[in-house]
This record gives C-alpha cells, sequence and structure tokens, in this order.
C-alpha cells in the first residue's frame, strides 16, 4: 500500500486511514458482541456442551442437529413459527394499513390520533404480556365477561390454558402490539405521495379505489416490502411475549423455535443442543436476511 | 439466546477479573419475594459484630436465581456465598463449585440449637455436608373452613374423601348456570409437581426408581388426577397454566376451596379471609402419604476468597434471633430450636399443619436430573396430560425416560 516516500504524502495518507480508524471502534464492539457469540454459538453447536459439566466438552460432529431434526419438539416448534409469522405479519399489516390510511385523512384531532395509536409499540413487551395475560384471565378476564354478556360464549374460556387458543391469543396480542410500527411507517409513505397524482387521477375520472389501486399501493410498496421483511425478522426472533404470557405453555403449545432453544440453553443448561437448535433456526432466517440486505444495500447506492 | 449467554459470560469473566476483591468482602445472593427485605439490617448488625468484613447482598429474581448462578459459576464470577435448595446441590456438586463446610458445622457453637434431622436432610449423596439450613416449610392442605361446614363436610383424610368433597365444593354459588367455586386448586404450571406428588407419589411402591411410574399403581396416580380435571372438573379451567400468584390468587378470591401451600402464604390468606381459612396435612392416597419439604439453606462457594469470612456470615444467618429475623422477612419457619419456640408469626393452626406433615415431608431425588424434572419435563407433561394431548401413561414414561434413561 501506501508508504512515507511515496509523493502522496502524509496528509494523503492521513486523510486515508481516518475514516477506518474512527469506523474501528464501531467494527471492534460489533465484532466483540455480534460476532463472536454467533462463532461460539455455532461452535458449541457441534459440541455436547451441558453447562453443569463444565469438565465435558466433547466434539460430536452433526449429532446435535441429527437430534433436532428427530426431535419431536422441534418440528412442533417450527410448525408453530411459522404460523406466528404467517398470521401475524399480515394481521399487523392490514391493520397497519387500515390504520394509516385513516390517519391520513383530514379530520380534527389528528395529531393526537397519530401520536396515540404509537402506545402499543412505545410499551415494554412485559408491560403488554401481563396486561394481555389478565385481559385473558378465566376468572376476571374482561375478554370473557365482555363474550359473556353478548352471549357470544356460555362459559369462561381459558384461553391461555387451553392448547387450541393459546397460541391464537398470543399471537392476537403480538398483533396488537405491532401494528403502530406498520402505521407509522406506511403514514410517512404515504405522504411522501405527491398530491397532484390524485388531483390528475379525479380529473380523469378514477374511483377511489382506482386510485388506492393505481396511485397509493405503487407509491408505499417500497416502505411496505421493507416493514414486512424487517418485522417479519423481528417477529420470528421475539420470545418475550410468549415467555411472560405462557412460558411455552401448556404442554408445547406455544413453543417457537427460539422459545425451544432459550429453554433448552438457559433453563435446561443444554447449550450444545440449544446452539444447534439457533444455529438451525438463523439458517432458515438467512433467506430472509439476504433479501433485506440487497434491498437496503441497494438503498444506500 | 446463547448469543446472550455468551455475551454474559464474556462481560462477567471481564468483570471477575477487573474487580478483583477487597481482602474482607463476602458477596452474597439471596432471593426474597417480600419487597421489604431485612437484609440491609441484618447486615448492618453483622458488620457491627465483626468489623472488617463487609457483606455485598445482593437479592437476584427468583425466576432466573438459578439460572443467573449457574452461569455466574462457569464465567468464574459466582458469588462467595448464597442461598441454595437441595435440588440445586447435585449439579453444584458436580461442576465442583461448593465448599464443604461439614468441619465448621461440627465446630460451630450453634449447631446444637439446629433442628433434629435438618442437617440429615441437607447432607449431599457423597456424604460431605455442602449446605447449612436455613430456613424451611413443608407443604400442606389449605382449606375453607366455612365451605367445609356450610356442606357438612370432613377434612378429607384420604384422596377419595378428597375427590369427594372436591366434588361436592364445586358449586355453582348464584344460580347463573356457571361454575363459581372450584374444590381445588391445582397448580399445573412450574412448581406444581409438589401437588402432583401428594397426590401420586405417595402410592404405595410409587417413587423415582426404575418402571416404577410405569407401573399400575403409577400410571393410576397420574389418570387420577387427569380425571379430577377432565371428568370431575374439580379444578379451574385455567389450571394447566396456574402457577403460584394464580393459584394463591383464586383460593384468596373463593374461587377455590382447597388447594396446597406452606406456611409462608398463611398470613396473606388469613389477611384475606380471616378464620375462614384453615390448614390440615395432605390426604393420605392409595396407602401412602407424601409431601414436599421446602428446604432451603446457605452454602460458600469453593471459589470464595474469604471463606472464613463468608462462614462467619452464613452461621450468623443461622443463629438464634437473626435466623428470627430472617424467617420474619421470608414467612418460612426458623431452623433454630430457640426462634422456633414461642414463634408467633404465623397462626398456630398453620404451624401445627407444618408439624403435623413432617413425619411423611420428603425431598424430590437428590439427582441432577431433579432440576430438569421440576423446571421442564414435569410441567410440560402434565399440561399435556391435562389438555388430553397424552395419556397419563405416556406422561410417567416420560419422568421414567429422564430419571431412568
Amino acid at each position: 500500500m501506501l508508504t512515507m516516500n511515496e509523493p502522496m504524502g502524509r496528509a494523503a495518507l492521513a486523510r486515508k486511514v481516518l475514516p477506518y480508524a474512527l469506523l474501528s471502534p464501531a467494527v471492534l464492539v460489533t465484532l466483540a458482541i455480534v460476532f463472536f457469540p454467533m462463532i461460539q454459538a455455532a461452535w458449541m453447536s457441534l459440541h455436547d456442551y451441558i453447562l453443569w459439566k463444565p469438565k465435558d466438552f466433547t466434539f460430536v460432529g452433526l449429532k446435535n442437529f441429527a437430534t433436532a431434526l428427530g426431535d419431536e419438539v422441534f418440528w412442533i416448534s417450527l410448525k408453530h413459527t411459522v404460523i406466528w409469522i404467517a398470521l401475524t405479519i399480515p394481521a399487523q399489516l392490514l391493520l397497519g394499513l387500515a390504520t394509516a390510511l385513516l390517519l391520513n385523512q383530514e379530520f380534527p384531532w389528528r395529531p393526537l390520533a397519530r401520536a396515540l395509536v404509537i402506545i402499543p409499540w412505545a410499551l415494554p413487551s412485559v408491560v403488554i404480556a401481563l396486561m394481555w395475560v389478565w385481559i385473558y384471565d378465566a376468572n376476571y378476564g374482561i375478554l370473557n365477561e365482555f363474550m359473556l354478556r353478548l352471549g357470544l360464549i356460555k362459559a369462561s374460556v381459558p384461553w391461555l390454558a387451553d392448547p387450541d387458543t393459546a397460541l391464537y391469543a398470543i399471537i392476537l396480542t403480538l398483533t396488537w402490539q405491532g401494528f403502530p410500527f406498520f402505521a407509522v411507517m406506511i403514514l410517512a409513505g404515504l405522504q411522501s405521495i405527491p398530491k397532484s397524482y390524485y388531483e390528475a387521477a379525479s380529473l380523469d375520472g378514477a374511483s377511489t379505489l382506482r386510485q388506492f389501486w393505481h396511485i397509493t399501493l405503487p407509491g408505499i410498496s417500497g416502505v411496505l416490502i421493507t416493514a414486512v421483511l424487517l418485522r417479519t425478522i423481528w417477529v420470528a426472533n421475539s420470545i418475550d411475549v410468549i415467555f411472560v404470557m405462557t412460558g411455552g405453555g401448556p404442554g408445547y403449545a406455544t413453543y417457537t423455535l427460539p422459545l425451544y432453544a432459550f429453554i433448552k440453553a438457559r433453563t435446561n443448561l443444554d447449550f450444545g443442543y440449544g446452539s444447534s437448535l439457533a444455529v438451525l433456526f438463523t439458517l432458515m432466517l438467512l433467506g430472509l436476511v439476504v433479501v433485506y440486505l440487497r434491498r437496503a444495500g441497494r438503498g444506500i447506492d | 439466546m446463547p448469543k446472550l449467554v455468551s455475551v454474559a459470560l464474556a462481560l462477567g469473566l471481564l468483570a471477575g477479573t477487573a474487580a478483583a476483591q477487597a481482602d474482607e468482602t463476602v458477596r452474597f445472593w439471596y432471593h426474597f419475594d417480600n419487597a421489604d427485605n431485612p437484609m440491609s439490617e441484618l447486615v448492618a448488625k453483622f458488620e457491627a459484630e465483626n468489623p472488617g468484613i463487609k457483606i455485598e447482598a445482593e437479592n437476584i429474581p427468583w425466576n432466573s436465581y438459578y439460572d443467573n448462578l449457574y452461569t455466574s459459576i462457569v464465567a468464574g464470577n459466582a458469588p462467595d456465598a448464597a442461598m441454595v435448595k437441595m435440588f440445586a446441590q447435585p449439579r453444584l456438586v458436580e461442576m465442583g463449585a461448593l465448599e464443604p463446610i461439614g468441619d465448621r458445622i461440627d465446630a460451630w457453637e450453634g449447631k446444637a440449637d439446629l433442628q433434629d434431622n435438618l442437617l440429615n436432610l441437607a447432607q449431599a449423596s457423597d456424604g460431605n455436608s455442602y449446605y447449612l439450613p436455613v430456613q424451611y416449610v413443608v407443604l400442606y392442605l389449605y382449606y375453607r373452613q366455612d365451605m367445609f361446614e356450610e356442606l357438612g363436610l370432613e377434612v378429607p383424610k384420604t384422596c377419595d374423601d378428597f375427590r369427594d368433597a372436591a366434588i361436592k365444593l364445586t358449586r355453582d354459588t348464584d344460580g347463573d348456570g356457571q361454575t363459581d367455586v372450584y374444590g381445588f386448586g391445582f397448580r399445573g404450571g412450574k412448581g406444581g409437581h409438589d401437588h402432583w406428588g401428594s397426590l401420586v407419589l405417595s402410592r404405595s411402591g410409587v417413587d423415582f426408581s426404575k418402571d416404577s411410574l410405569g407401573s399400575e399403581a403409577g400410571v393410576a396416580g397420574s389418570q387420577w388426577v387427569v380425571d379430577l380435571f377432565q371428568k370431575d372438573k374439580v379444578f379451574p379451567p385455567s389450571a394447566p397454566n396456574d402457577g403460584f400468584k394464580e393459584v394463591t390468587g383464586a383460593f384468596k378470591a373463593g374461587k377455590t376451596a382447597m388447594t396446597i401451600h406452606h406456611i409462608g402464604s398463611s398470613n396473606g390468606m388469613v389477611e384475606a379471609l380471616g378464620d375462614a381459612v384453615s390448614a390440615a396435612p395432605v390426604p393420605e392416597c392409595g396407602g401412602g402419604h407424601w409431601t414436599a419439604f421446602g428446604d432451603e439453606s446457605t452454602a460458600i462457594f469453593s471459589s470464595a476468597q474469604n471463606k472464613d469470612a463468608a462462614w462467619k456470615w452464613i452461621s450468623f444467618l443461622s443463629s438464634e434471633g437473626n435466623n428470627k429475623e430472617f424467617n420474619m422477612a421470608t414467612g418460612q419457619l426458623p431452623v433454630t430450636k430457640s426462634d422456633s419456640e414461642n414463634w408467633t408469626l404465623h397462626e398456630k393452626r398453620f404451624v401445627d399443619a407444618t408439624v403435623g406433615s413432617l413425619p411423611f415431608a420428603n425431598l424430590l431425588p437428590n439427582t441432577p436430573e431433579t432440576s430438569d424434572f421440576v423446571n421442564t419435563v414435569w410441567p410440560v407433561n402434565m399440561q399435556r396430560a391435562l389438555t388430553g394431548e397424552i395419556t397419563a401413561e405416556q406422561m410417567n414414561a416420560e419422568i421414567n425416560k429422564l430419571y431412568n434413561p
């Protein structure tokens, strides 16, 4: 590379090196707290490593992965993860889209409504989880009370204790928590669409529906795709709400893959197997991450 | 998640080397549910009596107490001493994390004041003593005296009586066609193995040895519990997920007529229900009697730098007067004979139920598998059995598989 004797000189060299020097603390910190643990997790997944047997760290190759593929709970958790993502994301998206379209209309108190809608997103997950545990409570919950009075159900339903309803009850909670993210992102997208497009369209006699289809949707499609990708990764990984609401129960009814990995590692202290579950899930998510990075990269260029 | 844990480990290592301990500091971990805990007063008293020793007492949340303890040990940043339960002992011994304190206990003047048998119960399977008892409880049956009287029922002595009473106590009290009171508040979530134990492990010949739970008596026990929920419907419908908070809450609110817990909740129960709540030993089931012994000890870790100071501190906590202070906060029972006499914190009927249950109080097997049994294997399989996803036989088979692979 460059040396002092070359004509570029000291100042030019400094200019070349300075950005890297300024970036290096961030890179070092990222390496230490993101990449090092990631590699460590991958390394652990190839070993028998149970935390309370610290002397026993035997290399077993892909045994943990083979065990996972033959593990009933792995498949149950995977199925739940798919349901979890496939229901939560569209529900959040549709609710967010509807909210954004509403908030984009002119009406009194609009700034207040825009501020209020962000509340579910701003609350800590643990608070949301505890709040919804109470809403769903079989004895005192407001949901049962409400449905009983309306005559929709004959007896209280233990929403979180029934394996048929528990996962969907949590999905509803997560939908409520996450839709403001979509609403705010989409609202920003809506406001970037020039008013003149709509004026031109209405002059040409386009109906509201056609305006939505041909102007609004194309106008926000970029925002939509980025938001869906980001949110899918977040929702797929999120275990806090499930952990607080049911801890995975009853039985395996609300186990998702990240939760299963967490319980295996943290509660059963089986770090080898827990890591292999986490690595497997990371590989599955990697496809999404690649798509996202490509889009993000294009944005920067 | 392992990522996060590794970070914790890495940071723990850094902290451990960076903060070289001052010569006479004892780092102590404990867990109190009670918000107004007296640890600071006990620390102040100890530090006044032992100049030169500083106690850094840290209250660690119960839900992640052992996760934090194990990871801190692996990271080389373990506390010097901590509150510990028996179920964790086999793992801690396996990790080589505990300091044997048998000689110190033998030489200690407070030894004679400890309740009989507590030291034996706390002994490790390798014959060493690592634990010094600091409090104890025994689980017994809470019941609503007023409801029993109203229906003319006797306190159940056997499982048959118990089922009979639970069915009668499950009632629609306001005539709207819905059950308002359930006979028994069963804990199907984590920690509920004690309930199951009283109803199943009591049966003669049923324990954790090979194929015992798979035997006819073993399966019949779990099936009986499942039937109470599915057929007799004497547990609240939320039972599969219910933990301590839900079970005691429902009992205090009059939603259940019986439940099983220890003396630690008695003051709260009396506050809510007054004389309407009473207690008795759990019923005898299938020819035997079993209830859970709730132990709590203190231990010194082998990595401690000031073992003498740590011993002074933990033996201080198990000495006359101090042990009383300690248990006033935790709501459990003192381990010293002197503090047990004239014990006025709990009402007599609950102390009597505790003492009456001692003869058949048991600990879970003293093996490393017990942690997994308590944390995942029991709750998951009990919940699946209660909700009909697996049979009682499959549930018992899973537990048998854990203990006898």
